[in-house]
């Protein structure tokens, strides 16, 4: 089946009128009669134990309502099952700047903000962590005392005989890479109103609405009723417009919860909305990585081995954090035919915003040093780096050596169609000093098959309504985050019931009205939702055909529903604008009971409109309702070992990128030219949202790949804001081409796979190895800054060394350097923790300021 | 954050706001396009009992030649209006590219002319938040020091300087873009006041200390930028160290004007000056020697990057290591002055 009427169709976003007009609502936009504003508490020491927290002044001051500390809702909890660490208001320790520790409620935020200061907290300051590799060696003071050494998780994989092969192999490369960290920077920061409906009979806070800038409606639901002690039942999430989320609203965010608690204790709704600056605290970014990589080849560029040592500088709480660190093992050795891996892989505490999801999670940063090494590799061996790539390509259907199970694979075609669209063959290497050109891969999952919560629930659930004024209404609980998952909803609605796609209301997200979705995050919407609204449509088709062959008298076989209509076969597709004029009827419109009768005396015809195919379903059924769900098959839900439930995916995308670069050697500057992007997305149901979702993958990786950065010194971030966090401007966005493969996977709805991650980890390596073929620096540390590249091209030419670049050579990098200056000064400055040997010698801290 | 409470002055006459000025003098800050003031406020830098909205006086914008004389131009002039000027861009180009180089097109709309001049030096450890400056111990630069008014319940009071540790000097780094070029045209300012109008050549406007950074009374305002009609005519240049291509603020910026001798190619007069690497935008006095009376070729070029270079002193200020910044300041320096010669 390729003869599409919707699908396949590059389509405006169904929701894209209203978000560019102004008239969409996003969760700040809301307010309700009696509305509080919330603000929150943070702590200014990266680690501390509170001994005494004295709200009296702040709740004595006119205007403030409530006040709310760890202690109104002591319970911990975490996006994962194994990780439930935190507390969404402190009730024993902070462990960054930033924690939270108290909400003040208030008619305004400005007494919200004055009452803040007036919160008396009484801290016991403790010795800080903040590089990852100096946090794995502490023996003591541990950022949580279950984690001992502060190492949040590690695992060991080994998948056949990586020693033995390094050892037979030709060539071995080997290299440290750093990846500094980087955050979402999402347009809209993270909001939430809560508000409680009294129980009539005992006039106490009840049932709970929340409304939340979130990815996950449905695991807000549940931490909530962990946090609060409800039912789930009580307690419904309402997802407004989101304003991009990238996997910074994958989780339940402390914002939400503390809303909640406040709005019980204030007994009035309560809306938090964070500043920039404590979404950045939020933070659940990409972390800080450390890629300790060995590849090895044989001559003719097969390889045959890779062994990494992977750390990730998670920050104080456990988020993602296992799932990020076995995504990077788990994809490290799946995109090529790698027959011995090994991965040791650490997720370290340190006293810093916690790390968690983000766009291409867990891949990325050790995308970055594989492709990167895998160049290194070519330019020794003197193979053209297209070719290596080419020579190490899965041969699918295929299980790899990891368990994963690939069934379509455009990866071949995303690299001959990039190649030659750049015109690599004539241009690599050839092009004038400073110009250079460079290619890489990436892969991501189409959602992951084993859900956070282990069960055999069905990952998605889809509900589909029509009624007898021809309306099609979808209930689904994917969330809509800007990435079209209501349009590829309403898309594959329309294509299977053959109407008109304004036909199609998508009611999405709210946990009252629509099934279980397990949310937006990993790239499974697409697949799964859209699994589940395939086969919610087709079982209300099942029952059109059914009546309308009844009243066609034909068989139901011999239906065809398509543009609107619903006809036999054998009749005049689309049944013609004659037959639509004869029929009397008002597009969109019932017919009248006498037209209706008129028509039915008049008996069999070969065609019905869509709303006499509804009637006569209705008619004929009672009601006209499916119900589809999606889980991924067994066999999909990978191997045995431990750990082994992260990276298995239904299905995979795969990409292939060449970047265009060029580099001024005397300042350091790289200026990106053009992105040529090939991404296999299996099908492309709207090609338009695919292609705007590779060139915004593209663009973000472009961003961690030359400019952002969060800045660090002690644990204090230097740059929480967007003019001091520097996401590309339009100014230096280069042209990038979107080029869509289609290798149509059996296990996508219609073959489609995942479009909106896959993309981001090629860019990075991509844009570092065109650096290579235009300086011949080769950059290990992510970003390039004009400094680093300046400081690798001195040294590359022997020129005076300068520390320009925070005292670590990028070309050789060690350890992270934090920013320069100092917070101390012969016991001067924040009493930050006492451990410090500037400090002199035991200073007690007690007092906040 | 909230704004903090403060009362809104908006005069319409010049005459109506030096009077408020002089009433209310230590008690209040100028807003003129905000661009900087308002996110300062926000982040509780500094809390005015009031702030003097002179948008409403509009004997303050537009620019005006003088025959003669050069041209005036209103310290509320915007800076999308100074840089959309055919005049300025054939006359005074060194000005027309540094004010394009300015934040970007939204913000240049908004942003005036005098702020740019006036604007309140930067740094990292300085321009954050009360929570974060809380956490970070606070600095030396402060409100009080700086005689802003401040009526804040909670007045900073920081000791040390985190960029330059022991020091007792503040290190803040001025970050317009506009007053190098201005630097090398030999701009004059005009100032009102309850005495009348005063007025100082640019270059002794700026103090040279991060948190008292402008030479300026309590109870005066920045009325007018004039250009000496011997300034027209320089050709110029100026280079800009930014890490995104729009949006920041300097890193490092040079601005160069030379005079060529006709028919002769030499430099006849020149002047260079920096900015974003010291607290106050600086001439280089020592490259003008080195342009004059020699062609503005590569080997001239070198030599002024290294005079710039040297008197820069870059710290950690700002986003990028200081030995970068300098190294650029040499680069850019070089380059500006080849532009300009071009």
């Amino acid at each position: 089946m390729s003869d599409f009427s919707i699908i396949g169709k590059p389509i405006a976003l169904v929701d894209a009128a209203n978000k560019t007009t102004g008239g969409g609502k996003y969760t700040d936009d809301l307010s309700l009669p009696g509305g509080l504003v919330g603000k929150i508490l943070h702590s200014p020491y990266p680690h501390a134990r509170i001994r005494r927290i004295d709200t009296a002044r702040a709740l004595a001051l006119n205007g403030v309502v409530a006040v709310v500390t760890g202690k109104d809702a002591p319970t911990p909890y975490g996006i994962l099952p194994i990780g439930h660490d935190e507390n969404a208001l402190a009730t024993d320790k902070v462990r960054y700047v930033g924690d939270n520790v108290a909400c003040v409620v208030a008619v305004s935020e400005a007494i919200a903000e004055t009452a803040l200061g007036l919160i008396d907290v009484d801290y016991e300051l403790l010795p800080a962590w903040f590089d990852p590799e100096e946090s794995m060696k502490a023996e003591r003071d541990f950022i949580h005392e279950k984690r001992p050494h502060n190492i949040e998780k590690e695992y060991h994989h080994v998948f056949g005989d990586p020693e033995k092969a390094l050892e037979e192999a030709d060539y071995v490369a080997e290299g440290r890479y750093l990846a500094n960290e980087v955050t979402h920077a999402a347009m809209e920061p993270h909001s939430t109103l809560a508000a409680f409906e009294m129980d009539p009979q005992t006039g106490k806070p009840a049932r709970l609405t929340v409304w939340s800038s979130t990815q996950v409606p449905y695991y807000l639901q549940h931490k909530l009723s962990l946090v609060l002690d409800m039912p789930m039942a009580s307690i419904r999430v309402i997802k407004p417009l989101v304003g991009g989320g990238f996997g910074g609203k994958s989780e339940v965010i402390p914002v939400e919860i503390i809303a909640a608690i406040a709005a019980r204790a204030a007994k009035a709704p309560v809306k938090i909305t964070y500043t920039r600056e404590e979404v950045f605290w939020a933070h659940r970014g990409r972390p800080r990585t450390i890629i300790d990589l060995k590849t090895g080849v044989k001559n003719d560029g097969r390889i045959v081995a890779v062994r990494a040592r992977v750390v990730q500088d998670g920050g104080g709480y456990c988020s993602y954090g296992p799932v990020t660190i076995l995504y990077s093992g788990a994809l490290l050795g799946a995109l090529y035919d790698i027959p011995n891996v090994g991965y040791d892989g650490y997720r370290v505490l340190t006293n810093k915003p916690a790390c968690g999801a983000m766009r291409g999670h867990g891949t990325v940063n050790v995308r970055f040093a594989f492709e990167s090494q895998l160049d290194e590799i070519a330019a020794k061996l003197g193979l053209d780096p297209a070719e290596i790539r080419r020579r190490n390509l899965l041969k699918p259907p295929c299980i790899t050596v990891n368990g994963l199970r690939v069934l379509s694979y455009g990866l071949p075609e995303c690299i001959e169609q990039v190649t030659q669209r750049s015109r690599w063959r004539q241009r690599k290497g050839k092009l004038e000093r400073g110009h250079g050109l460079g290619i890489a891969c990436s892969h991501y999952v189409s959602g992951a098959a084993n859900s956070i919560i282990r069960s055999d629930m069905p990952h998605s659930t889809v509900n589909i309504k029509v009624d007898r004024d021809g309306g099609v209404v979808v209930y689904t609980g994917a969330a809509e985050i800007g990435q079209g998952s209501d349009t590829m909803t309403a898309q594959i609605a329309a294509e299977v019931l053959g109407c008109k796609l304004s036909r199609v209301k998508v009611v999405a997200a709210d946990t009252d009205l629509t099934p279980i979705d397990l949310g937006s995050y990993s790239s499974r919407v697409t697949l799964m939702a859209g699994n589940a609204t395939l086969h919610a449509a087709e079982e209300v088709r099942k029952q059109i055909i059914s009546a309308a062959a009844r009243v066609m008298n034909c068989a139901p076989d011999e239906v065809v529903m398509r543009d609107d209509a619903v006809f036999r076969r054998a009749a005049n597709v689309g049944a013609g604008p004659t037959g639509r004029r004869d029929s009397g009827r008002v597009d969109g419109q019932i017919l009248r009971g006498s037209l209706q009768q008129k028509r039915k005396e008049e008996g069999p015809k070969d065609w019905l409109s869509f709303e006499e195919a509804v009637v006569a379903a209705i008619d004929f059924h009672g009601a006209l309702t499916g119900t589809g769900s999606y889980a991924p098959p067994q066999d999909a839900r990978g191997g045995n070992f431990k750990g082994a439930g992260v990276g298995p995916s239904p299905a995979y995308s795969y990409s292939a990128q060449v970047a265009e670069v060029s580099v001024d050697e005397e300042t350091g500057e790289v200026t990106v030219h053009k992105i040529w992007a090939a991404h296999d997305c299996g099908r492309a149901l709207n090609p338009m949202a695919v292609e705007g979702q590779v060139i915004g993958s593209v663009w973000m990786g472009l961003g961690q790949a030359l400019q952002e950065e969060m800045v660090w010194k002690d644990g204090l971030i230097m740059n929480p804001g967007l003019l001091e966090y520097r996401t590309p401007s339009a100014t230096e966005s280069p042209e990038i081409e979107a080029i869509i493969v289609e290798s149509v996977d059996p296990e996508g709805p219609f073959g489609a796979k995942e479009a909106g991650e896959g993309s981001l980890a090629a860019t990075i390596p991509a844009i570092a190895n065109a650096i290579y073929d235009a300086a011949g620096i080769r950059l290990r540390e992510a970003p390039f800054t004009p400094e680093r590249v300046l400081a690798a091209v001195r040294a590359q030419k022997g020129q005076k060394k300068l520390r320009l670049a925070r005292e670590v050579d990028p070309t050789e990098p060690d350890a992270f350097a934090d920013h320069g200056g100092a917070l101390w000064f012969k016991g001067k400055g924040p009493l930050r923790h006492h451990a410090d040997f500037a400090r002199g010698p035991k200073v007690d801290a007690g007092g906040d300021d | 954050m909230s704004l903090p409470a403060f009362q809104l002055l908006r005069p319409r006459t010049l005459e109506e706001s030096v009077t408020l000025l002089e009433k209310h003098a230590g008690k209040l800050q100028v807003l003129a396009g905000g661009t900087d003031l308002i996110p300062s406020l926000r982040q509780h830098l500094f809390a005015p009992e009031y702030v003097l909205d002179i948008r409403g006086i509009e004997e303050l914008r537009g620019i005006r030649v003088r025959d003669g004389m050069g041209v005036e131009i209103g310290a509320l002039t915007s800076l999308s209006i100074v840089e959309d000027s055919e005049f300025i861009r054939c006359n005074y180009p060194v000005l027309h590219e540094a004010v394009a180089g300015v934040a970007s097109p939204v913000i240049r709309n908004m942003a005036t002319l005098g702020g740019n001049i006036c604007l309140d030096t930067r740094c990292l450890w300085y321009n954050q938040s009360l929570t974060w400056r809380k956490s970070c111990g606070f600095c030396i630069k402060s409100p009080a020091r700086a005689n802003v008014p401040s009526a804040g319940p909670e007045p900073p009071d920081g000791d040390i300087c985190h960029v330059a540790p022991g020091g007792t000097k503040c290190w803040a780094a001025f970050s317009g873009d506009t007053p190098p070029a201005l630097l090398c045209l030999n701009a004059e300012l005009e100032f009102a006041g309850p005495t009348g109008f005063r007025r100082l050549p640019l270059k002794d406007f700026y103090t040279g200390e991060g948190d008292r950074h402008i030479k300026i009374g309590r109870d005066e305002m920045l009325v007018r930028v004039r250009l000496p009609e011997t300034s027209a005519g320089y050709r110029g240049a100026y280079r800009k160290l930014r890490v995104r291509g729009s949006i920041d603020y300097p890193l490092a910026g040079v601005a160069v004007a030379l005079k060529l001798r006709d028919g002769e190619g030499t430099v006849e007069d020149a002047r260079v000056a920096i900015t974003a690497v010291n607290p106050a935008p600086m001439l280089v006095e020592a490259a003008a020697h080195a342009l004059i009376g020699r062609r503005a070729d590569e080997h001239t070029a070198t030599v002024v990057g290294e005079l710039a270079a040297g008197v820069a002193r870059p710290l950690t200020t700002s986003a990028l290591t200081p030995e970068y910044r300098r190294e650029m300041v040499r680069v850019f320096a070089k380059r500006a002055v080849l532009a300009a010669g071009a």
